[in-house]
């Protein structure tokens, strides 16, 4: 079986900072992956490397089996048309109201009418809990909660194959966040997509993970079943998942190059 | 060797580093120059091969005519006007020294239309726009609005950049036209009203000396200002990092770049409008 992400031997450094140096992992299609890892461990990087918005040095990145590191910019184009994305800050667009955030892909890269695009988004509004009547305001005017719900109806607008959650609990409360868990494990069924989450959140690692993947030091150093991370022996793992301050996972300070 | 010997070597070995450091700081200086203008020659490039591709995005086109155009008609009316009745008074004050008050008509409408209407519109416009434009892309870089409209199959330079650049070139000749015409107009409230001059002869000793070049050249000039405004603005805002402190250093840098460049583009520009003037 051909995995839908094949990542071999894959390395990325900014300067003297060798934020990823080797990361191997398959994910396969329909299964929805996590990967967790502290801060500054190079999760997000990872997440853009897969995207394209940041070219990885070296190793070997397929999607589908293609590879796609030295994809041109047209076919990077072309495969993020599948592939639905929430952002860490929900990243939804300031001068745009809720629901032409939502609307955004039909309207402006299907050439969706407008009105036909707007039902669309009211739909996927009304799909992660959120009423008619916020559509009409700005995302300033909207609660952090209520943004990610935004994002998260934005990333699923187009039906998407691949959907990829970048932090997707960070900064919310403990209602909120399981609330947004939910909602992504509801969604990745429904459209049957392939997903990867990154996060530090252990509680949302567990509730949208079927497989969960430890990244730390530039490496993938566990990856397994979700329901197996509280058994498995790996004491980075172990001191991770219990927030632990004494391990061997060592505390760094060293000054982020890459947010 | 003397004690004064090895003291003079000393010395010369000082200067010696001294000016082996000077050199290379302005080898460094020159190096990171040549570096940016190459960054945004690259970025340039990128945003008009992408501009001149469709999708076009007409919303965005007419929403930044709005801004750069609509917007900035108070603060370049405004700049204009009370330009154009200083220059009145100071000319009156300076030329009645020589019984060459007759001449104040000549002298406001050219220096409204060939260098101030142009020159100050665009500064104000750069400090009011490019400042904006620098903000906005900026704010959108850091909080990965940016990042998020390429996963949506929307191409940055495309959407942000391009229509910036063809709202700067094309609004800002509009924005000099309307300068020049109110900078005019500030010349003659002062110089009939507080001056005492003869309207009519005013006014027809105004569009009597005044050439299609003058306000062809301002108008020209304008065009440059405008694409220089819009460019630095979106270049900064673009390539900004690091939060807000890197937002607010990236609008500093583009109303300064802006602004650098747009009074060595008048000189150039100038004599080489002029050059047979």
């Amino acid at each position: 079986m051909t995995p839908k992400f094949s990542l071999k031997n894959l390395h990325k450094s900014f300067g003297h900072k060798h934020v990823l140096q080797g990361i191997n992992l398959e994910i396969f299609t329909g299964e929805s992956m996590v990967i967790i890892g502290g801060s500054g461990t190079g999760k997000s990087v990872l997440l853009k490397c897969l995207l394209g918005l940041i070219p990885a040095d070296s190793g070997s990145l397929k999607m589908d089996g293609q590879e796609i590191l030295k994809e041109s910019m047209a076919q990077n184009e072309a495969r993020l048309q599948d592939i639905g994305v929430l952002f860490q800050g929900s990243a939804l667009f300031d001068s745009l109201s809720v629901w032409e955030n939502v609307a955004f892909r039909l309207i402006y890269a299907q050439q969706m009418s407008r009105k036909q695009a707007k039902l669309i988004a009211l739909q996927k509004l009304a799909a992660v809990g959120l009423s008619e009547s916020v559509a009409n305001l700005s995302p300033a005017e909207i609660s952090g909660g209520m943004q990610r719900r935004v994002a998260l109806a934005r990333a699923i607008a187009t039906q998407p194959h691949v959907l990829f959650f970048d932090e997707p609990t960070a900064g919310l409360d403990p209602i909120f966040s399981s609330v947004i868990n939910d909602l992504i494990r509801g969604c990745v069924k429904e459209l049957g997509a392939t997903a990867l989450t990154i996060t530090h959140d252990m509680k949302s690692a567990r509730a949208v993970g079927d497989r969960i993947a430890m990244l730390y030091d530039g490496k993938i150093i566990w990856c397994g079943p979700a329901n197996e991370i509280d058994t498995c022996d790996n004491p980075y793992v172990q001191q991770f998942i219990h927030g632990s301050a004494t391990g061997p996972i060592h505390l760094e300070t060293e000054l982020q190059h890459v947010a | 060797m003397t004690i004064e010997d090895g003291n003079k070597t000393e010395t010369k070995q000082d200067n010696n580093k001294a000016v082996t450091a000077l050199l290379s700081n302005i080898g460094r200086v020159f190096l990171d120059f040549l570096a940016s203008t190459g960054r945004v020659a690259l970025f340039l490039s990128q945003a008009l091969s992408q501009g001149v591709r469709p999708p076009y995005y007409g919303h965005q086109i007419l929403r930044q005519i709005w801004e750069i155009g609509y917007l900035s008609l108070p603060v370049v009316g405004l700049t204009a006007l009370f330009t154009g009745m200083v220059l009145a008074l100071q000319s009156y004050t300076g030329f009645s020294r020589f019984n060459a008050e007759n001449v104040i008509a000549n002298v406001v409408v050219l220096s409204m239309t060939r260098e101030l209407g142009p020159v100050l519109a665009g500064l104000m416009v750069s400090g009011r726009i490019g400042a904006a434009m620098a903000a906005e892309i900026g704010t959108m870089r850091v909080t990965e609005q940016i990042d998020a409209l390429t996963t949506l199959s929307t191409n940055p330079q495309k959407y942000l950049i391009a229509p910036r650049l063809l709202a700067g070139v094309t609004m800002l000749p509009l924005l000099v036209l309307v300068a020049d015409s109110i900078g005019v107009f500030g010349g003659y409230v002062v110089s009939v009203y507080r001056l005492g001059f003869n309207p009519a002869l005013y006014l027809k000793q105004t569009f009597d000396f005044m050439e299609v070049q003058d306000v062809t050249s301002g108008l020209i000039k304008a065009a440059f200002f405008g694409f220089i405004i819009a460019l630095m603005g979106c270049y900064h805002g673009f390539n900004s990092r690091g939060g807000a402190q890197g937002v607010g250093k990236a609008t500093t840098y583009a109303v300064v770049s802006s602004s650098i460049l747009i009074l060595i583009t008048n000189y150039l520009l100038t004599s080489l409008l002029f050059e047979q003037g």
